[in-house]
């Protein structure tokens, strides 16, 4: 039998066939190579940030203890960078949001923002360092710290002032 | 009552055309407009994935490339007019630093022509989550024996968006004819080789 197929030209122009052949392929890498589910949102969260002074903390420590309800998981977490470090707690709140609350060491004022898909949440810490959002929903979320008083020349010469960001967290 | 309007995204009237949305959204981020850049990352980056993997890159090296690009494109963006030229920049600029960080490290690697048969078409341990069918599995044992470049070139091909298809053909290298990009000789390949696996043409619909 000779098949059409084997004339088939280099040269002609894509045809229905072809698109398809594509489509089929893109669907096949799609299941067998998926890229990371959240890689755009973390590469827009490091485009966000190109034009400010910031130094990235590194996940130190990570826990999970029995919460008080007993299926409930408390995590606990640690992040390093070279002027703070930055502990958090994760608990389930009952409507299935998260609470956070965390501590700054060394304590000290800070404005906090916590970016999450939908929203930004924005708390200030107090003196002893501590700080804490009540309901913040599930999924990706990245904490940033700021300095306490934003002004004109916040970034302070000893960098006292600047601002420190944590790697993506799954709430 | 024909049409359901009890709610937002319950009707769907059209595709949108994504090369002008693309072109759309470069304007607005070459205006400044963080949000638009944004998009245009959400939109792009699975294709850029694939670049970096398909030239033989880890996980963790094809994450870094694709950010590193991205960084990239910021000092470019003023010269990017169009969705054509914004993917094909992408493309090569991918492809470029992708061969760079494997240069680098090329002990970690296997041979080029192992990348793709090392992908997970089937695992047996895993539970069967996905359901590849007879069409997917003959289109993969047709693409696995087209050479490592036709591999990579149809793999890239597969995700570009369909309008910029010339563009990125030309960047990689296939010739373009008068009327708009050709099928090329991967593709030309591919066909015949599905034919002989099928002895007809019903998994091409």
């Amino acid at each position: 039998m000779s098949s059409a197929e084997e004339a088939l030209s280099a040269d002609e122009p894509l045809d229905d066939t072809d698109l398809s052949l594509l489509d089929g392929i893109r669907g096949m890498f799609q299941v067998a190579d998926p890229m990371p589910a959240d890689l755009p949102e973390r590469i827009r969260f490091r485009l966000a940030l190109r034009d400010l002074e910031v130094e990235v903390a590194r996940l130190t420590e990570e826990q999970e203890l029995a919460g008080i309800r007993g299926a409930e998981l408390s995590r606990t977490i640690t992040f390093d960078s070279d002027s703070l470090t930055i502990m958090i707690r994760i608990d389930a709140n009952r409507d299935g949001t998260v609470r956070i609350d965390g501590w700054l060491a060394p304590a000290q004022l800070r404005e906090l923002e916590l970016k999450t898909a939908p929203e930004s949440l924005r708390v200030s810490s107090d003196d002893q360092g501590r700080f804490a959002f009540a309901r913040v929903p599930r999924g990706t979320a990245q904490l940033m710290v700021r300095p306490a008083e934003p002004g004109p020349d916040e970034a302070g010469p000893d960098g006292a002032g600047r601002s420190v960001v944590t790697p993506a967290l799954i709430l | 009552m024909a049409v359901d309007d009890r709610g937002p995204g319950t009707v769907r009237t059209g595709f949108p055309d994504r090369g002008e949305r693309i072109a759309g959204l470069v304007r607005e981020a070459r205006q400044g407009s963080e949000e638009a850049l944004g998009q245009i990352v959400t939109e792009l980056t699975p294709m850029l994935w694939q670049v970096a993997r398909a030239a033989g890159l880890s996980a963790g090296d094809a994450e870094d490339v694709v950010q590193t690009v991205w960084m990239r494109l910021i000092a470019h963006l003023d010269d990017i007019h169009t969705s054509a030229a914004l993917t094909g920049w992408l493309v090569i600029t991918a492809r470029r630093e992708a061969w760079r960080v494997r240069a680098a490290g090329r002990k970690h690697f296997p041979a080029e022509s192992e990348s793709f048969d090392a992908l997970p078409a089937r695992e047996p341990g895993s539970e069967e989550q996905v359901i590849i069918d007879d069409q997917r599995r003959t289109l993969w044992g047709a693409i696995s024996q087209l050479s490592g470049r036709c591999q990579e070139l149809l793999r890239i091909i597969a995700f570009v968006p369909r309008p910029d298809y010339a563009a990125v053909a030309a960047e990689l290298g296939m010739p373009i004819g008068s009327i708009g990009p050709t099928r090329g000789r991967c593709l030309a390949k591919l066909r015949v080789l599905l034919a002989c696996t099928l002895e007809g043409d019903d998994v091409l619909g």
